[in-house]
Formats: C-alpha cells, structure tokens, sequence
C-alpha cells in the first residue's frame, strides 16, 4: 500500500455504523458465529448467559453485532435488544430437527414485531459440518420462507465451525444494508 | 508531547531491561557469589519463605540460566526430579553440609513448577472430552449432580423440562457443556459433593426470582474462568502457595469452588439489572480475582460463612 492510499484512508470518512441482531434458539450456534466473525478462538465456548457484543470492521461497515443468549428464559429480554436493528441474524442448527417447530414459532414471532418491520433478515442454516444437517433448502420449506414479502431475507447454509457459507452471508448482510440506505 | 516523552521512556525501558537480563544481572550475580559464597539459587531459596514469592523467583532463575541442566529441569517429569536437584547441586558447587536445607526446598519449588505444567495438561484433557449421553459414567455424573441438588425431587426422565430447575438451557444438558467438555461437569459435581450446604445455598441465591441467574451454565462459564486462568499461568502464585508439592486435579476443582461460592456472594452483593447484566458483571469479578492474584501471599480457598 502507498502513502497515497494511507492518506485518503485517513482522510475518508469514518465506517459506517451497523447494528446487527444475533438471534435464534439455545446451542444453535451465535456465539461461534459472533466470534468466528471477529476471527477469535473458538475452542472455549460456552452457553451465553445474557448477551455478547463484538465490533467488525467488513467492506467499509462497523457491524456491531449483538448476540443474545437464546434458552428460553431470557427469550423476553430478545425485545430489549430490538430498537435500531439494521439486519436481524437467525441462526438455526440444521441438526436439530426435534426443534425445527419451536425455531420456526420464534421466527415467526420476531418478524410480527412491529420494531422489527422492514428489517432484512439473514438465517443461517447452520452446522452443515454435521452428517444430519438438514439442507438449507428443506429449512426454507419448513419455514415458509418463500411468503415473506414485507422485507428483504435471505437463507445461507453454513458451518459457523469450518467458517464455510459465513463470508457469503455477510456480504449478503452488507448488499441489503445498501439498497436499504438507497 | 506527552505521547512522544511516553515513547522514550518506553524505548529507555527496553534498553534498560535489554542490558540487564544479558549483562548486568550476570556480573551481579557473579559479584553476589563472590561476596555470599552462595549461588542465586541458594540465595532464593534461604532468603524467601516458601510459597509464591520463593518458587517464582527460583522459577525465573532456572528459565533464565544459560546452563542446560538448570534449564531442562524445568522440563523434567516428576519422578526425574531428584535426580535433577542432585545434578543441579553438582552443577553449581552446592555442598549439602552446608546447605542442608537447599536440597529439599528445590525440591518442593521445582515439583510445584513442573507440577503446574502437567495439571494444565490434565485439564486440557479433561476439557477435551466430550460430554457423551451413550457413556454410562457421564450419564451417572450428571443424575448424581441431580441427586446432590435436589435430594427431594425425583427426575421425571432423563430429557426433561426439569434440568432447567439446576440452571442448564434446556431438556437435555448435554449440549450445554460445549468447550468445556467434561471438566464444566466434574467441577459442578465437585462443588456439590464436597460443599454440598454452599452448593445448595448458591442455588437457591441463583433460583431467585429477580436476582437469579442460571445455576449450572454459569458454573460451566466459571469452569472457562477457572480453565483460562491456568492457562495464562495466572493461577500459578496460588498454587504455590496452596500446594506445597505437586498440584493435583483436586486442586483445581477445589478453586473452582472457590470461583463459584465467591462470584455468588458477588452477584448477590451487587444486586444487578437482570441476569442480561451478567457478562459485565463477570468481569467485573474476573478483575477482583485477578488483583488477588497479583498479591505473592494468595491462596484463593473457599470459606463458608455458615
């Protein structure tokens, strides 16, 4: 890199300011997610009692993502975390069919949420790294997906383990921000 | 300004810290050995009581020697030791009429030292193993965990609604040990095995409608508190002072203990928001334990009030 290009970059305007939602049910993933996205160790994890926070710096954004621990008790304080949301992340362990009912109600729920109206959503269909992953398309299925039409949403397999599928749901996540400024 | 000044000072630290490690602390030493008759190692070893401030001292001299011996007993397993201490002594002139007590005390500093290196690899291991449902061992682990919390309530079944009244997610805690493996449930039953009225009185501190928290998924968090403090070798002034020879397994759980009776009282004392708090409020405790750990004459034991 020049000097040139050092000093334009100072001289830009500082990164946009993004808040993102981490939502979804207990074990399905987001903390790794949360972490493999600030490229942190993801050995030592463990379940998410209240919320994590973690600043990424991606293609000119600060994402500033929000990841709420998702067991069923603290599942009311969801709603604390909702003003501002800019896209909302749903993360799904593929594996876990017996839940498959109980992911889909939560979702259905959050995109009735008047605070969440018109915010683009990102699920990811995670844990693919796993034999009895179910593909992403059967999850959309599932889920009636296809009959969202008061916002932009997306669904992107992924191993939040391997760090595969995650790079093309950010990018999803960066391209709807835009259009939504637009 | 004040940046630059910050710099240079720093710089002058480097310089300064660069010429003592590889000149001065030599000829100081040398100088030492010419007026006591006694070598570094000697000098620690009479000169600090045991504990921290003793073996940290003799630690950083053995890692800093330039001879291979006094270096690799670092490395040594624990049965090799005595071996290593007698090489030492020949090493350095040490004549046991003299110093009759040397022989014993380098003994115990360097079976903590290597002691510390193997007991992190013996949680790492444990750490490492994954929590199994078809393991029968694991599974009678975690009804015992059951039976020691809630001696009057009987397990509808072994998926059931009911983990959630011992502070695990969901119906099955199995996927609530995560990179804590087995170790976050060997500490849990620990604590209530060996501290059966504390464990039971923390949860019901943690069972508490407003000022709750979940009792066992903040018990495995304070299992990675415990985990990474090892790590770091942070815990290492503690455990010299605690053990007085090679730390064992039992040791760590007892810490664990220690983490889990101390952040309750914490929590409770602090009165936060709502359980959405917790993280901050973690490492607000984390910095506590931490600061106990600076001090050389720690010794983290639990202390029941009761």
């Amino acid at each position: 890199m020049g000097l040139l290009s050092i000093l334009r970059k100072l001289k830009s305007t500082p990164d946009q300011e993004v808040r993102i939602l981490l939502l979804g049910l207990d074990n399905g993933g987001k903390t790794t997610l949360l972490k493999q996205l600030a490229s942190e160790d993801i050995s030592h994890i463990t379940p998410t009692q209240g919320f994590n926070i973690k600043s990424v710096q991606s293609q000119g954004f600060k994402l500033n993502v929000w990841d709420i621990g998702g067991q069923r008790k603290i599942r009311p304080y969801w709603r604390n975390y909702f003003e501002n949301t800019d896209v909302l992340i749903y993360v799904i362990d593929s594996a876990d069919r017996k839940r498959f009912e109980e992911t889909g109600q939560e979702l259905a729920e959050l995109l009735d949420e008047e605070k969440l109206s018109g915010v683009p959503v990102l699920i990811f269909a995670n844990k693919q790294d796993l034999l009895t992953a179910a593909p992403a398309s059967e999850i959309a299925e599932g889920l009636n997906l296809h009959t969202i039409r008061d916002r932009m949403w997306q669904i992107q397999s992924c191993s939040a383990l391997t760090g595969e599928g995650i790079q093309e749901g950010m990018n999803w996540v960066c391209k709807s921000v835009n259009s939504k400024k637009k | 300004m004040v940046s630059n000044c910050h710099f240079v000072l720093e710089m002058l630290g480097y310089i300064w810290q660069y010429i003592y490690t590889s000149f001065l602390r030599y000829w100081l030493k040398w100088l030492l050995r010419q007026a006591t008759g006694k070598c570094e190692l000697q000098r620690i070893c009479s000169g600090y009581k045991p504990g921290a401030s003793r073996t940290t001292k003799a630690e950083y001299s053995l890692r800093s020697s330039k001879n291979k011996v006094l270096r690799g007993a670092l490395e040594s397993s624990k049965d090799h030791l005595e071996q290593c201490v007698d090489q030492i002594m020949k090493e350095k002139h040490v004549k046991a009429q003299i110093d009759p007590m040397f022989k014993g005390s380098l003994h115990i500093c360097l079976l903590q030292i290597t002691g510390y290196s193997s007991l992190y690899t013996s949680v790492e291991d444990l750490r490492k193993e994954v929590f199994l449902s078809e393991d029968p061992q694991h599974e009678a682990m975690l009804f015992k965990l059951w039976d020691l919390l809630m001696p009057e309530v009987k397990l509808e079944s072994r998926i059931t609604k009911q983990w959630g009244d011992i502070g695990f997610q969901g119906d099955d805690p199995k996927t609530d040990f995560r990179g804590m493996g087995l170790l976050g449930l060997i500490n849990l039953v620990f604590f209530s095995e060996n501290y059966t009225a504390e464990a039971r009185q923390v949860l019901s501190h943690a069972n508490h409608p407003k000022l709750g928290y979940s009792y066992a998924i903040v018990g495995i968090n304070l299992t990675e508190m415990a985990y990474s403090l090892l790590k770091t070798g942070a815990l290492k002034p503690h455990f010299y002072n605690a053990v007085q020879g090679a730390p064992e397994l039992t040791h760590f759980h007892q810490l664990y203990c220690y983490l889990a009776y101390e952040f309750d009282k914490f929590w409770v004392a602090e009165e936060p928001e709502s359980i959405m708090e917790f993280n901050q409020y973690r490492e607000k405790f984390h910095n506590v334990v931490k600061t106990h750990l600076q001090d050389p004459s720690v010794c983290l034991r639990l202390t029941s009030s009761n």
